[in-house]
């Protein structure tokens, strides 16, 4: 008993006391609170009679079209945005990673997009997508490309994609940030002997640097596909979901069923499943950077 | 030797191919610099080029990539706007609203919610530091039985999607009576943000030498004499980079802030942006300028401190 409840223990806890309050009460409850809530019908619009209905909301939502229609979209949404970005990312860490005059400009620089809110980052892009007056329409139009203007957004084949260019965009530095640091924890001498093995730049780039890189990859897979899946604000701003449902995406779907609908119950019962996707997710993050504190 | 000898017929002539490697290398990384370069700041030149474009002049097809003639009107328009300026169908109408060309009565609401924005990322700032400091020393500094269990703790608390969180939040809110005030925001900020902030501020307690805290303790100082006189003047790299996270997190976040908040009395920047992206009827220049508003403050904040972002997101993510 001394051991579990010495001075370090009471110390520690007095020092993590104020963190774990506020971590209980803004976190912990409210995911056991939706838990809680998703076994009733809520309906704002009728607000006295909230039945329990077991697992309704979850089997509702599973015989729900739309719902499946919304994680493919998702589904869609995230891998065409993350393997985008995992790409740029490695290229432009492996440029970052050379020592040249002007590096430390253009990674002042690369950090333009990450500090871009996600509403005017929206915005901006609506503005560039613009089927009157946008620069896409325009560059494309100087350049004959195209012969008459595009309603990009409007176009269901399109709109997925060029959400995730907004998304990519704003995403790439991050990403960045993260591999570089596993590219510059590469030893050097590890490229001495390569060279010395007469391995040649490929050799060397696919032996030594991949490899290397592997723990930085996972982490940023990882991560952003947890912010993929759970992303709104562009959706929001740039389709509604729309058109038809070309990005009726999951996070947006919950939007809607909450908050228009004004279905407490299914929005908490779909959030809780959306949840538990990311928290298996980052089960492999969690160990990862578990390990390392 | 000179270069004839190494240059014989049949022969590899390696200070040329060196030469050439090194010269390719040099293209490459010119090459790379310049697509990455227009790739990252193209999009926000066009956005503030056309925030700087007169109405008639940005509806112009092909458009102007350079305005003809620079204008600071939609800027004005911003600052000047104020209760008086009652917009009524008649002088709505009075202006084509196909061409836009209409500063919407919510323009006087763009300040007021910077305003906001300000107070409530600053209001988050400190109770980050407050609760976060004192936790990071303990995780750091004390050996204790279930230091792993909060770790894990925080850690699974940091994954939790913030969606997921709406529901309850808006419930728990509208119960408490708390629905359209600032302290909802700031409440609900904390869920996503303290558990980066302690994860940055335990990498960087980490790497401060046990010995300071042993010899702080053997001089009698109290472990929170030992945090507040020893450790806190040491850390303020970690500390500089919690202030920049919490405070560009609250100030673009959107999904909490959309629940949230209602009227001016709470409404955030991004909030009214995003209102007027959903208006057909204002100019486009008058929402750019907007946009640009929204851009500037963190962009600068973010180029002033580029070297405490760039350790606080390595060491908050990656060495978490």
């Amino acid at each position: 008993m001394r051991r579990l409840f010495g001075y370090e223990e009471r110390s520690a806890a007095l020092f993590l006391a104020p963190v774990m309050a506020v971590l209980m009460g803004v976190a912990v409850f409210p995911i056991l609170y939706s838990l809680y809530l998703s076994f009733f019908r809520i309906k704002l619009t009728r607000p006295n009679r909230t039945p329990f209905v077991w697992f309704d909301n979850y089997t509702d939502l599973f015989t729900n079209d739309l719902f499946w229609v919304s994680v493919a979209r998702t589904v869609t949404f995230s891998v065409v945005s993350v393997s985008a970005i995992a790409v740029i990312a490695l290229l432009v860490a492996l440029l970052l990673n050379q020592d040249f005059r002007g590096r430390r400009i253009l990674s002042t620089i690369l950090l333009v997009p990450w500090a871009i809110p996600y509403v005017a980052n929206a915005l901006m892009w609506k503005w560039i997508y613009d089927s009157g007056y946008g620069a896409l329409n325009g560059i494309l139009y100087q350049m004959d490309f195209i012969d008459k203007y595009m309603i990009w957004l409007g176009d269901q084949e399109k709109t997925i994609f060029l959400i995730a260019n907004a998304f990519v965009w704003k995403e790439v530095p991050l990403a960045t940030i993260l591999l570089l640091v596993s590219l510059k924890s590469i030893p050097s001498d590890l490229y001495q002997a390569a060279r010395v093995d007469g391995a040649s730049v490929w050799q060397r780039f696919v032996h030594v640097t991949l490899p290397a890189m592997k723990p930085g990859f996972m982490l940023v897979m990882i991560y952003e596909t947890m912010m993929a899946i759970r992303h709104f604000d562009l959706f929001f701003i740039l389709t509604e979901g729309g058109p038809g449902d070309a990005s009726h995406v999951l996070s947006w779907h919950i939007y809607v069923e909450t908050f228009r609908n004004l279905s407490f119950g299914s929005g908490a019962a779909m959030s809780y499943v959306l949840a538990l996707v990311t928290f298996a997710l980052s089960y492999t993050f969690i160990r990862t950077l578990g390990r390392k504190v | 030797m000179s270069d004839k000898t190494l240059t014989q017929p049949g022969g590899i002539d390696y200070r040329r191919r060196q030469r050439l490697a090194r010269l390719a290398q040099t293209l490459v990384i010119l090459a790379g610099a310049i697509v990455l370069t227009i790739y990252v700041l193209a999009p926000v030149t066009w956005l503030v080029s056309s925030s700087f474009q007169t109405e008639a002049e940005i509806v112009s097809v092909p458009p102007h990539w350079i305005p003809d003639e620079p204008t600071l009107q939609n800027f004005e328009a911003i600052f000047s706007a104020t209760e008086e300026e009652e917009i009524t169908y008649e002088t709505r109408s009075g202006q084509d609203p196909a061409s836009g060309g209409f500063i919407p009565s919510t323009a006087k609401n763009l300040l007021p919610a910077m305003w906001n924005s300000f107070l409530v990322a600053t209001l988050v700032v400190i109770l980050n530091l407050l609760v976060g400091v004192p936790a990071a020393y303990a995780l750091a500094k004390i050996r204790f039985w279930g230091r792993d269990a909060s770790v894990y703790f925080i850690l699974i608390t940091r994954v939790i999607p913030d969606i997921a969180l709406v529901v309850p939040f808006f419930l728990v809110i509208k119960n408490l009576g708390m629905l359209d005030t600032i302290g909802s925001l700031v409440l609900t900020y904390l869920a996503v943000t303290v558990p980066f902030s302690v994860f940055i501020l335990v990498q960087y307690f980490e790497g401060l030498p046990d010995e300071l805290d042993k010899a702080a303790r053997v001089d009698g100082c109290s472990r929170f004499q030992a945090l507040v006189r020893v450790f806190l003047p040491l850390s303020l790299p970690s500390l500089v980079a919690v202030v920049l996270f919490t405070f560009l997190t609250s100030w673009n976040e959107f999904l909490l802030a959309l629940m949230f908040t209602q009227t001016e009395a709470s409404q955030t920047l991004p909030i009214v942006l995003a209102a007027f992206t959903s208006d057909f009827t204002i100019s486009f220049s008058f929402i750019n300028a907007a946009g640009v508003l929204a851009i500037v403050p963190p962009v600068i904040v973010a180029v002033i401190f580029e070297r405490y972002i760039v350790s606080g997101l390595t060491a908050g993510a990656v060495k978490g």
